[in-house]
């Protein structure tokens, strides 16, 4: 029985590490939390993954435990080992007043002190080792302890019987403290551990022990009785185990880095005093008498060897304190050595939270509620996590977690960039409905680099509506419910023959999609008559909450305009500039799916660097979002429902125009609703047209190069145009006799590649002046020559405005005029900042055509990419 | 344009091979250890359409590393607009490694968070020589170390209307640095008396919705009345008292009066401010100088002026790092030397960035962009309508922005910044809203409430 490559056996590596504790105040706390241990964990599965012994699924991290998890993570890892069973530790460790026993403080320990002081939520090391013999039919175990008086563990395995297949690798001799370090980097000892398992080469446990001693004392750490701190191994003679392999040839392994040893900082003075008083005020005082024996002990430790004049000051009055609970010193370092420098608290995880447009308000509120919240709070006072939500299309969100996770990762180039164009990698999605999830799996890359983890319950519940004008809509109950969408609808014009129907865009919101179910009917057949029942003329709001703000610009429209939006919104949908509004009744119809918001834990392919703890925030995060007391009463604020029982969640304050309880209310959306609505929403006017306008004068040199520059806008909007839109672009500049313009790619379909290439290749800025006069007409001509086929149409005319003095009068009359009537809205991309100011130019002209005009003070190469994307019938 | 480009670069290139005594060509020592490949520089988007500078040198850089036979290239990687997706993005990647940047161009106030994180590497000292300015120098460092190098300044201006001065018979309506508070709401009031024509509605504007923006304008009404305003010490602790925070809210409420500030500005952000004055409803606005080349696009000479705000301002700005997960920090350190190094910062001044380094303002260095290069267009169209002085930099660089930035206060450094921004913003918003409480007892729940973000 020497050494054994465990190599293809059923190898488990249990990493526990300890980095909050419940309970850090005196008299029964424990030291302190140790941030740290935190980064101890993700260190360690790095370094024995990347060793050829472990599979990444045969390590388990385990994030601050209380002693039961632990027990149970334990044993099940014992069970399923039959080659190495590594079990590693990383915590507060302490040791009784007397006899030869270790306790591994777990995330619940108290210690009781008194003649036999007691450590609940710790595990004995001897129960440690017994549970492990007992159960884990292993080969070999190996135990790494990463903590306070860890050479304690050895006379405890000296006298376990059948310890031969049990190795044990120690950080610290016998009745030591050591120093946690600096909470930015692993404790030093697994900071030189994994250092050394990092090394592409064969290691064994006796092979790692020398060399880690080397490391250590080369390093220059001692103790805090400054003795030279020495790692210990306790095995059976000759009995070792491989824990990492050299990397093939082949690349089979992965060559790490070395990673530089960090070495704690000597304290500071100032900050340790202030500290330390804190620490050592009255409540200690209790203990005095009970813990004397101990004071002795230690003192005699410590003083004879006062390492350095601030130490002293230091640690001898912060080890009594330890010594009168025979604690560990780990977390008393965090007060008195390393935050000496720094504030108390580390800055914490920070969690992207991706959702829904139309659901930002609500997330955002909830978790600016969460972030204070107890929950997100240590013992400390310090914030476990942050959180920043945002959100974007939620088809293109859709696209991208489909078919662009690589890009969204490592964006290629700068016309294809998710992190510039949707936003931060999620770490959570919380979509309007689980069915969006079920889209992404379904078509999912298979190289997709982002995994997605939905919970299967929502995590609140609206119903989408028909928010009907007062003085138009019925109050009866059975014209309010139990109808169908088209129903309603018929009865609404029947009621008024000049009533309107508006949704918003399907490709920006859920809630656009949710509707648009509902508008197509039964297996989504009546695709034409839906659209025309909502026909506008311009482009659809982009969101719910937009929808319901633009149609009191016109009171008129806001008086005969019925509004398919989550009836949240009839509740919370304020904050419109204009505060006077047409009060409307919500009327439910029985086949439109409602707002189920589901969480959707993200997960990135390599960003596991710190998986346990981001796991652990996302899901504390979770569950406060789903509770009563935490998202239930920010979702019950914004006006929804239960996810169970479809109740409102504020009986008290129902808003204006809902109903307590209508029934009957359409299930759930299906994945293969969504997708086919979406598909045919896309195809409904056909693929478009979109001719695009480059000002290429002079003026535009500076603002020329890069993706924001004029080219660059215009590759980016490509993406919103497939293989059967037609597009063209032309070159605006000279006047005169000089044509206004020439096409650099003409009006047809083309390939992306294609275009881009054209756009390349073709597009300069010339030494001339622009006429947008000319060129605007001419595109005018060109777009109503060919609008025949109803296809939906779109010029976009970037520029910088500089030639806009020939765009005065008659000329800017003409062309307003032109846009008015020729049905093709156009959409101006003004490169100035203020471009888009009331009276300008470009404004006029956009206001004219019903197109929308963007200036430098919008995300333009977002904005205009979902422009052109609501033309053409590209997705994403 | 490619003639111009190549030009251009040759230049620059040139420049950074001869540049001598300016750093500029000096490969740190260790980046021999460094893998060769691509340097992933994280910066945020910006939409003024000035990422031309930056990424022309890179350009430069890139071939000066092809010119030597270099494997190693650099690579810039937009992030979303909002400054908050920015720190999101570069927080949760690093800290996960979802995904791999080098050098990450951080907003002045994330600095010690990063730093404490452990989330960027330590840079060599020298990237911060003599020669950047003192006050923009302190951002670049944390607990004692060079963390990261100033890429762009940024500080507080007053931005005011020259003709309506001059229509309201102002004696002297070229405004010259030290302006007060006081003198501003007299000039407001002879304004009000003989207002413009048109649209104009109220004395001035600035962002005061609930994001960033209002910290700033906070932090610059808390500095100009408290002395050695800063809310936490070194490391990052709070500091601050119940009576400094009564006196910066009744400065705060003062500046704020609705006699003198636009309606609007209670919700604007720097875009919607910048229109409001743009579109002549104001005779005054706060902003950056990044607008300063915009706003004269809009205005001539005899409609603008710039001076320093009155009292404090507030220091902004972007810092290059490295992140401590870069297989390339050697490399990765050598191009944020070019990159701020003299010429560089130059450059990006004349673009129109608020240079780091005082170099930039003098006499002894130029970019190859604004001296050398074809002018645009020998028709006069494109024309550059920024006043400059005889060295060709924006003439309000030497006279106005440098003391400006000399004098600028920093808004609170502490690792948990995102905290401290948020608990303030939001703690302040009852002031600015229809019912707002008295200073003490809103400086009371200020103080209780940035106890608990920054506890100790």
């Amino acid at each position: 029985m020497i050494s054994l490559d465990p190599r293809g056996l059923v190898n488990r590596a249990l990493l526990v590490g300890v980095s909050e504790y419940d309970f850090t105040e005196p008299p029964h706390g424990v030291p302190g939390d140790l941030p740290s241990v935190k980064r101890n964990l993700n260190r360690m599965r790095e370094a024995l993954a990347g060793g050829q012994v472990f599979g990444e699924r045969d390590v388990k991290v385990l994030p601050s435990p209380s002693l039961a998890e632990f027990g149970q993570a334990l044993q099940r890892s014992a069970r399923e080992a039959e080659g190495l069973l590594l079990v590693y530790f990383a915590g507060h460790g302490a040791i009784p007043s007397g006899g030869d026993e270790l306790f591994l403080q777990m995330r619940d320990a108290k210690v009781i002190a008194g003649r036999h002081t007691v450590f609940h939520g710790a595990e004995k090391f001897s129960d440690l080792l017994a549970t492990m013999l007992a159960t884990s039919p292993a080969q070999r175990i190996v135990v790494v302890l990463d903590c306070c008086f860890a050479g304690n563990a050895a006379p405890v395995w000296e006298h376990f019987d059948d310890k031969r297949r049990v190795l044990l690798l120690m950080s610290v001799q016998a009745n030591h403290r050591i120093d946690a370090g600096d909470a930015r980097t692993p404790t030093p000892f697994t900071a030189a551990l994994a250092a050394l398992l990092d090394e592409d080469r064969d290691t064994t446990l006796s092979d790692l022990a020398d060399r880690l001693r080397g490391r250590m004392t080369a390093l220059g750490l001692r103790t805090l009785r400054d003795d030279p701190w020495e790692p210990q191994l306790r095995t059976d003679l000759g009995v070792d185990v491989l824990l990492r392999s050299k990397a093939t040839e082949d690349g089979g392994g992965n060559p790490v880095l070395p990673v530089p040893v960090p070495v704690p900082p000597p304290p500071g003075p100032g900050p340790v005093l202030r500290s330390f008083r804190a620490l050592l005020s009255a409540p200690l005082a209790p203990l005095r008498g009970v813990c004397a024996t101990l004071i002795g002990r230690f003192r005699t430790i410590v003083v004879p060897h006062p390492p350095r004049r601030a130490v002293v000051r230091v640690v001898l009055p912060a080890v009594l304190a330890a010594g009168l609970l025979g604690l560990g010193v780990y977390g008393l370092l965090r007060h008195a050595g390393y935050v000496g420098d720094a504030p108390a608290c580390d800055p914490p995880l920070e969690l992207r939270v991706l959702t829904d447009p139309d659901l930002e308000p609500t997330i955002r509120a909830a978790a600016d509620a969460y972030l204070t919240s107890d929950e997100n709070t240590t013992g400390d006072g310090c914030r476990r996590t942050g959180a920043t939500v945002y959100s974007a299309g939620s088809s293109d969100v859709v696209g991208a977690l489909r078919g662009q996770t690589g890009a969204w990762q490592e964006p290629p180039d700068e016309d294809v960039n998710p992190q510039r164009d949707i936003g931060p990698q999620p770490d959570i999605w919380i979509p309007a409905s689980r069915a969006e999830v079920d889209r992404v799996e379904d078509g999912q890359d298979t190289d997709a680099v982002a995994g997605l983890e939905a919970d299967e319950e929502p995590l609140a519940y609206s119903p989408v509506v028909l928010a009907v004008p007062q003085n138009i809509a019925s109050e009866a109950l059975e014209d309010r419910t139990g109808l169908s969408l088209g129903e309603m609808v018929g009865d609404l014009t029947a009621r008024d023959e000049n009533a309107a129907v508006r949704r918003p865009d399907p490709e920006f919101t859920d809630m656009g999609l949710l509707a648009t179910v509902g508008l197509y009917g039964e297996d989504g057949r009546a695709v034409a008559r839906g659209e025309r029942l909502v026909a506008q003329p311009g482009s659809p709001s982009p969101t719910a909450a937009e929808l319901l703000c633009t149609l009191p610009d016109d009171d008129a429209v806001d008086n005969s305009t019925a509004a398919l939006v989550p009836e949240f919104l009839l509740r919370s949908g304020v904050g419109c500039d204009l505060t006077t509004r047409s009060p409307r009744l919500a009327q439910y119809p029985d086949d439109v799916p409602g707002v189920e918001p589901t969480f959707v834990r993200v997960m990135w392919r390599g960003g596991h660097r710190d998986a346990p703890a981001r796991d652990a925030s996302a899901e504390r995060f979770r569950d406060w979002l789903a509770g009563e007391r935490g998202g239930g009463q920010v979702f019950a604020r914004y006006g929804f429902r239960s996810a169970d029982d479809q109740k409102l969640l504020d009986e008290e304050h129902v808003a204006e125009g809902v109903l307590r309880e209508p029934t009957p209310l359409d299930e759930s959306a299906g994945r293969d609703a969504m997708a086919r609505t979406l598909d045919a929403y896309q195809e409904a006017g056909g693929p478009g047209r979109v001719l695009f306008l480059l000002d290429s004068s002079g003026s535009m040199t500076r603002l020329w190069k890069g993706p924001s520059g004029g080219p660059g806008l215009l590759r980016q909007s490509l993406g919103g145009l497939g293989g059967q839109d037609e597009y063209g672009v032309w070159a605006v500049a000279g006047t005169g006799d000089d044509p206004a313009y020439g096409a650099l790619l003409p009006l047809g379909p083309h390939t992306r590649a294609e275009a881009e290439r054209a756009v390349d290749t073709g597009a300069r800025v010339r030494d001339a002046e622009a006429d947008p006069h000319a060129a605007l007409l001419a595109a005018l001509d060109e777009m109503r020559d060919r609008g025949d086929d109803r296809r939906p149409q779109l010029i976009v005319h970037l520029t910088d405005g500089e030639d806009n003095n020939r765009l005065t009068g008659d000329r800017l009359d003409d062309v307003l005029t032109a846009a008015r009537t020729s049905g093709v809205p156009v959409t101006v991309v003004s490169l100035q900042s203020g471009g888009c100011d009331r009276d300008r130019p470009d404004r006029r002209i956009a206001d004219a055509s019903d197109g929308r005009c963007l200036d430098a003070d919008d995300d333009l190469g977002a904005a205009l990419h979902d422009e052109v994307a609501r033309t053409g019938t590209g997705e994403g | 344009m490619v003639r111009r480009l190549a030009v251009l670069l040759a230049l620059l290139l040139l420049a950074a091979c001869t540049g001598g005594g300016d750093g500029d060509g000096t490969p740190a020592a260790s980046a021999t250890q460094d893998v060769s490949g691509v340097i992933v520089v994280a910066s945020g988007r910006d939409v003024t359409g000035k990422n031309g500078v930056r990424q022309q040198l890179i350009d430069a850089w890139n071939l000066r590393e092809q010119r030597a036979g270099s494997q190693f290239r650099a690579r810039l990687v937009e992030l979303p607009g909002s400054a908050d997706e920015q720190r999101s993005q570069l927080l949760g990647a690093l800290q996960s490694r979802s995904a791999r940047y080098d050098v990450v161009n951080l907003d002045v106030t994330w600095v010690p968070e990063f730093a404490s994180a452990g989330l960027i590497g330590e840079l060599p000292g020298d990237l911060v020589d003599g020669d950047v300015i003192p006050s923009v120098a302190e951002t670049a460092r944390w607990d004692g170390k060079v963390y990261a190098a100033p890429f762009n300044s940024d500080v507080g201006l007053l931005y005011y209307r020259r003709d309506y001065l001059e229509r309201a018979d102002v004696e002297r309506p070229d405004l010259r640095p030290g302006l007060t508070w006081d003198g501003l709401r007299d000039l407001v009031e002879t304004v009000e008396a003989r207002p413009a024509q048109g649209s104009y509605s109220k004395g001035w504007t600035t962002q005061l919705a609930a994001y960033e923006g209002r910290t700033v304008n906070a932090v610059e009404a808390f500095a100009s009345v408290v002395e050695d305003f800063a809310l936490v010490d070194g490391d990052g602790h709070y500091t601050g008292t119940v009576e400094e925070l009564t006196d910066g809210i009744a400065e705060l409420r003062r500046r704020t009066e609705t006699a003198y500030t636009l309606q609007n500005a209670v919700h604007s952000d720097e875009a919607a401010s910048l229109s409001d004055f743009a579109e002549g409803r104001t005779a005054f606005l706060r902003h950056w100088p990044y607008v300063y080349p915009t706003l004269y696009r809009t205005f001539t000479q005899e409609q603008l002026g710039v001076v320093p705000m009155p009292g404090r301002a507030v220091l902004g700005g972007q810092n290059l790092a490295v992140s401590r997960e870069s297989t390339r920090p050697g490399k990765a350190a050598e191009l944020i030397r070019f990159l701020t190094g003299r010429q560089s910062e130059r450059c990006l001044l004349d673009a129109g960035f608020a240079a780091t380094r005082v170099s930039a303002y003098g006499d002894g260095v130029r970019c190859p962009t604004a001296a050398d290069a074809p002018s645009p267009s020998p028709t006069g169209e494109g024309a550059d309508r920024v006043p400059r002085d005889e060295g060709g930099r924006p003439a309000y660089a030497r006279t106005i922005l440098l003391p400006a930035l000399r004098n600028a206060v920093h808004r609170p450094r502490t690792p948990l910044y995102g905290a401290f921004t948020q608990t303030f913003t939001a703690q302040l918003g009852p002031l600015l809203g229809d019912d707002p409480p008295g200073n003490e007892a809103l400086a009371a729940r200020l103080d209780e409430a940035l106890r608990k973000a920054l506890p100790d």
